[in-house]
């Protein structure tokens, strides 16, 4: 009988182990999976732990999120304490030697980022801050360039016999993005808009717009009614161009204040997969940029 | 001569880390004046920010505030620091001398701890970080008026091949579920009847060593095994014999039933030497004992603000051995076979929790053999809870619960309610599922 077990164990073990030596990449994010990718091509397969639709700042360490990890050659993450409430559990029960921190196959992509409201100091009394700077970076066209070019290491660093594969790649992807960014950039300059959350810094930065406030009082902490009240007033008198926010918070909020002011209430795509079309990170730009115009 | 070449070779070896330890020095300023550079343009940013229209929008922008605080370290620090509170009012229609002499019949001599009014729980020190490549370790110090505990102590590796991982030194069981969470983790304020009849509130912790395996399955297996001291004062006992003299082992299943829901499920099994004075009063117990458990948990989280936990365990105890009267000094022969269950829900909206939960023991078995003869207890013990919580962020938590309780097997019913304060700071290790 045991030795049955064992048998139908070992058979199963060799059922699902790889055929070829295709790396097998994990993401948190779908971005991130999709600039692997672009960068990967055929050689590398993408799991992505954390659904499209899905608030990043509440992820719960699933055991499926465990065993993806188990069998992942790299681990590539946010970074910059996003992923602080799941990943770190992850990693460790993943019981996964080649992705620990410090190895080859933990690739933090905050590390390659023009990181900004970086914060010598902060405690939760100022809401849900994330001391080591705002971590949404990545509908940032200048940042997504250093972290492709960051993967494109990693990659060749874990597979040396592709190298010159991923180098290649990566060239086409900044030959694309330079392409691109002339869509994108100077189209949004000087425009002023209110966000529910700290998540559109970086691509005000690139793309040369104002986010003038906001609506949670503190990064993570929803408004009460009263902070509602006075927004309204607020946005009545200063008429921005619009009230920004994503898929997954804040949408009853801004519906509200979009009602009572009159300015336009945005959802803007904040992940690849978060709507139909939206299959890379090229096309969630596009439609991100296109939804502020 | 010798001692000029070692002395020699000795300043050889340190003058490179001295040159490096300048260049290091070098880098370091050049990446502080760097790092200003960019603080000063941020901060200019911000000024731009504020002389433009919507300052009054903003009430979080940087404004240098410094703290100064361990809270905000997180992953700049090591290691990770953190300290949560656990306090609670507690009230009752029972005195605090019937609450004393609260205790379940047949299973344990020990009535209710918590006094009436107010309580401190702890303030739990939680401390972890990586050791090197090779390991991870944590460390659980509750501090309570009575002192500083080491409830748990603990290494972790991380190095090991082929999905195996070493746990050792001092740490919580992975039997069970709740046997494995911290109490500040666990959803009602105090622990299910079977936990507290079987192994304690406060679980199977035990000095020792376990090993697991996550094999590389298309759904998520754990297997793990346990080597234990035999410490737990119930199930076990320090001085039933020397050395370890406790094991266990487990196996937790998972897969994602849908998008957004997860099953959990498995089987444990603890078993070793008892020696307790736990049964009743003035008695002692020595003996083997086996613990059995079924676990099953799903949770539903079809958004951050909305979620249904369903979780159930069944416990079933075997114990086999001589019950001495400590004052009579007689010897009898004891035989238990008793088992005991409990489910919960909670349901989540917002910032909201709603929780219900039923536990009973004498489920399917209820035999306390003596000498051969099965004692009857009679109202097998039962109780009912119903718990609201309201959570303002993450780390904090307000509580009440109230229990109606039935496990003494009298006609009289213990109305308890609890009004617990949970307070998390620091950086706290992620929970796992």
């Amino acid at each position: 009988m045991i030795k049955k077990i064992l048998f139908a164990v070992l058979w199963l073990c060799f059922l699902v182990s790889p055929a070829f030596a295709a790396i097998n990449v994990v993401t948190t994010l779908p971005w991130i999976g999709s600039l692997a990718k672009e960068i990967g091509g055929d050689r590398i397969s993408v799991t992505a732990l954390v659904k499209p639709n899905q608030d990043p700042h509440y992820i719960e360490a699933k055991p499926s999120m465990i065993l993806a990890a188990r069998k992942a050659d790299i681990i590539m993450y946010n970074g910059l304490d996003l992923e602080i409430g799941y990943l770190p559990i992850i990693i460790e029960s993943s019981k996964n030697a080649r992705i620990q921190p410090g190895g080859t196959g933990n690739l933090d992509c905050g590390q390659f980022v023009n990181v900004i409201e970086r914060q010598g100091s902060a405690d939760r009394s100022q809401g849900d801050v994330h001391p080591m700077g705002n971590p949404h970076y990545h509908l940032s066209p200048s940042n997504a360039a250093r972290v492709a070019a960051g993967i494109a290491d990693a990659l060749a660093a874990l597979d040396s016999g592709n190298a010159a594969l991923y180098r290649a790649n990566l060239a086409s992807f900044e030959k694309r993005l330079e392409s691109k960014k002339k869509e994108w950039y100077g189209k949004l300059r000087g425009k002023r808009f209110i966000a529910f959350h700290k998540y559109f810094e970086y691509l005000a930065d690139d793309l040369g717009f104002r986010i003038t406030g906001y609506i949670e009082p503190k990064p993570g902490i929803p408004p009460s009614s009263g902070h509602l009240a006075r927004l309204v007033d607020s946005i009545a008198k200063e008429k921005p161009d619009a009230i920004l926010t994503t898929s997954y918070n804040g949408k009853k909020e801004v519906e509200f204040l979009s009602a009572k002011t009159g300015v336009k209430g945005i959802v803007v795509p904040h992940d690849v997969g978060c709507q139909d079309g939206i299959n890379d990170w090229f096309s969630l730009m596009d439609r991100a940029v296109g939804s502020l115009r | 001569m010798k001692y000029l070449i070692s002395f020699l070779s000795v300043f050889l070896f340190s003058f490179p880390a001295f040159a490096e330890d300048i260049e290091s020095r070098m880098k370091n300023l050049e990446k502080t004046v760097e790092s200003q550079e960019k603080a000063i343009a941020e901060q200019q940013r911000v000024i731009d920010g504020l002389k433009g229209t919507g300052a009054a929008l903003s009430p979080d922008n940087k404004t240098g505030r410094s703290s100064g605080g361990l809270i905000g370290g997180s992953a700049l620090s090591n290691p990770n620091i953190s300290l949560v509170l656990d306090t609670f009012f507690y009230s009752s229609n029972l005195t605090s001398s019937e609450l004393e002499g609260w205790t379940i019949p047949g299973y344990i001599n020990e009535g209710i701890e918590a006094s009436k009014g107010y309580n401190l729980e702890s303030a739990e020190l939680f401390i972890f970080a990586p050791v090197d490549p090779y390991f991870n370790v944590y460390a659980t110090m509750p501090v309570t008026e009575e002192g500083v505990e080491l409830e748990e102590a603990f290494f972790v590796t991380t190095a090991l091949p082929d999905g195996f991982q070493v746990k050792g030194g001092k740490f919580k069981s992975g039997f069970g579920r709740i046997n494995g969470q911290h109490p500040h983790a666990w959803d009602f304020a105090d622990s299910p009847l079977p936990y507290r009849a079987f192994v304690g509130a406060e679980g199977i912790i035990e000095k020792g060593v376990q090993l697991t395996w996550l094999p590389p399955l298309p759904f998520y297996t754990t297997l793990g095994i346990e080597v234990l001291q035999g410490d737990n004062e119930i199930l076990f006992g320090t001085d039933a014999r020397s050395g370890p003299h406790a094991y266990a082992a487990f196996a937790k299943f998972s897969f994602d039933a849908t998008e957004n829901s997860t099953i959990l499920f498995g089987p444990s099994v603890a078993t070793g030497k008892t020696k307790t004075g736990s049964i009743a009063d003035d008695t002692e117990f020595a003996g083997d004992s086996t613990l059995y458990g079924l676990e099953f948990t799903c949770k539903w989280n079809p958004s951050k603000d909305r979620g249904l936990i369903v979780q159930s365990e069944y416990l079933s105890r075997k114990q086999d051995g001589d019950l001495t009267d400590t004052v009579a000094s007689t010897t009898e022969r004891l035989e238990r076979k008793q088992d005991g269950w409990y489910a919960q829900a909670l349901y989540k909206t917002g910032r909201w929790r709603l929780g219900a939960r039923y536990d009973a023991l004498d489920v399917f078995q209820d035999d306390y053999i003596l000498s051969g003869v099965d004692q009857e207890f009679d109202k097998s013990p039962w109780r009912a809870t119903g718990a609201v919580e309201y959570n303002p962020t993450e780390f904090s938590r307000i509580r009440l619960q109230y229990n109606h309780d039935r496990s003494s097997r009298t006609d009289e019913t213990n109305h308890e309610v609890f009004v617990q304060l949970l307070f998390g700071i620091g950086a706290h290790a992620a929970h796992p599922f």
